[in-house]
């Protein structure tokens, strides 16, 4: 049972096309997962449509003289001229094959680069090739009984649990959960049994406790 | 008594004013969108063109705030609904909201080229103009199909897939399913139509 999810203004944003990328990315992914999400986005999408198409129209005289100058015929004929239809691929599986166990992945990763992976302990991450300004968009896997020291966060990190469950000081969470967090908490994800996560951090994490500071390094690695 | 006489004299006001003096209701929209993909009917596209390209000039004026920019956006929007009418399904949702979808997406894509050059077309991966997968497969339960003409089957919209499953899978003659779905004979051999030459194209191409 999902617990965590997207605020409602987030996904308001979401379904406006105003999110950086892998922001958006992350969110169809929890979608995907969760059918009270879509059922919002759905219902969020019909209004922005709604808003949009009765409220916009072109207003004061210099816009309609602009707007009377654009050869309209011609735009139809053009588009018109080719009768082909464009096709969308069947949705596919999209396997991963990692330490002997194989996860599916979200379809809106489907055209999107992994980078090979790289361990850490029992940490590994991958990067999606997702160039987005400073946020950057990962694939966490956590063995099991492994775990991420103490640590808050520079900026934010947005986490998707795609399979799994891990809990820290907060609460335990499941596949789907959505979790945003940024500088105000600390935690310390500890996982039983070993979960797959798609993050989007903005930043890098900041160790917090005693020796784990020697581990600010590995911050910088899960960003 | 009175009042309520009033409001609802306001609120038809209102809905007469938002489709900005045209008398044009949600279901002509998607009878169009559905006549350009079965038929690819140029008066039905014009007619949409005609209705939302002053809408959409407005949204890209306040997100290009360029007309230049606004221009591209109507005409890219426009031909995805052209090339992708078939992609609406009138039973999952207004007409608006699906031109919203296309033109978002398409916004969306321009907003990333313009602010880091990325030519990449990662909106339709993130908003899917259609369901690539379906819900249907208990249809299917009893009968030996090969798994592959299930995918291609459950790309079609779903109006041209109620066709075939009532034509190959129950049997029924297409007069009985016109009665059924209660739609004109017509539309049933067009939908069949369109729906084989779409499938032949898959298998065929995946044969090649």
């Amino acid at each position: 049972m999902i617990k965590h999810h997207p605020q409602l203004s987030l996904l308001k944003t979401y379904c406006a096309g105003e999110l950086p990328a892998s922001i958006s990315v992350i969110i169809a992914a929890h979608i995907e997962l969760c059918p009270h999400c879509q059922q919002q986005v759905e219902a969020l999408t019909a209004k922005a449509a709604k808003d949009t198409f009765t409220y916009a129209y072109v207003e004061d005289e210099a816009e309609q003289s602009e707007f009377a100058e654009i050869d309209f015929a011609s735009m139809i004929d053009d588009i018109t001229l080719d009768d082909g239809i464009d096709e969308i691929k069947v949705a596919q599986p999209i396997e991963l094959s990692l330490n002997q166990n194989t996860f599916y992945l979200p379809q809106v990763l489907r055209n999107l680069e992994l980078s090979s992976w790289a361990s850490l302990g029992k940490l590994s991450r991958s990067r999606v090739t997702l160039e987005d300004a400073s946020l950057h968009t990962s694939l966490l896997h956590i063995d099991a009984d492994g775990s991420v020291p103490e640590h808050t966060h520079n900026g934010f990190e947005i986490t998707l649990l795609l399979e799994g469950s891990f809990k820290d000081e907060m609460g335990e969470y499941t596949k789907g959960d959505f979790i945003w967090l940024d500088g105000k908490h600390t935690h310390n994800p500890i996982t039983e049994h070993g979960c797959l996560c798609l993050t989007v951090s903005s930043d890098s994490l900041h160790f917090t406790q005693g020796l784990s500071k020697l581990l600010n390094p590995i911050g910088k690695f899960i960003y | 008594m009175i009042s309520t006489t009033t409001n609802n004299y306001r609120s038809s006001m209102k809905q007469n004013a938002s489709l900005d003096g045209q008398e044009i209701d949600s279901k002509t929209l998607s009878g169009w969108l559905n006549d350009i993909a079965e038929k690819r009917d140029k008066r039905a596209f014009a007619s949409i063109f005609k209705w939302f390209s002053p809408k959409i000039i407005g949204f890209g004026r306040k997100q290009f705030n360029n007309p230049a920019l606004a221009s591209e956006l109507l005409q890219e929007t426009m031909t995805n609904v052209w090339r992708k009418a078939h992609l609406y399904n009138s039973e999952k949702g207004a007409a608006t909201t699906w031109v919203y979808t296309v033109m978002r997406n398409i916004s969306f894509d321009m907003l990333r080229k313009m602010q880091a050059n990325h030519e990449d077309t990662l909106s339709d991966d993130i908003w899917p103009l259609a369901e690539a997968q379906n819900s249907d497969e208990h249809v299917f339960a009893d009968h030996l199909m090969d798994k592959q003409i299930a995918q291609y089957l459950n790309q079609l919209p779903d109006n041209q897939k109620q066709i075939v499953q009532g034509v190959y899978f129950q049997d029924l003659s297409q007069e009985q399913l016109a009665k059924n779905l209660n739609i004109p004979l017509g539309t049933v051999k067009s939908r069949l139509r369109l729906a084989l030459t779409k499938l032949r194209q898959h298998i065929g191409a995946d044969n090649d």
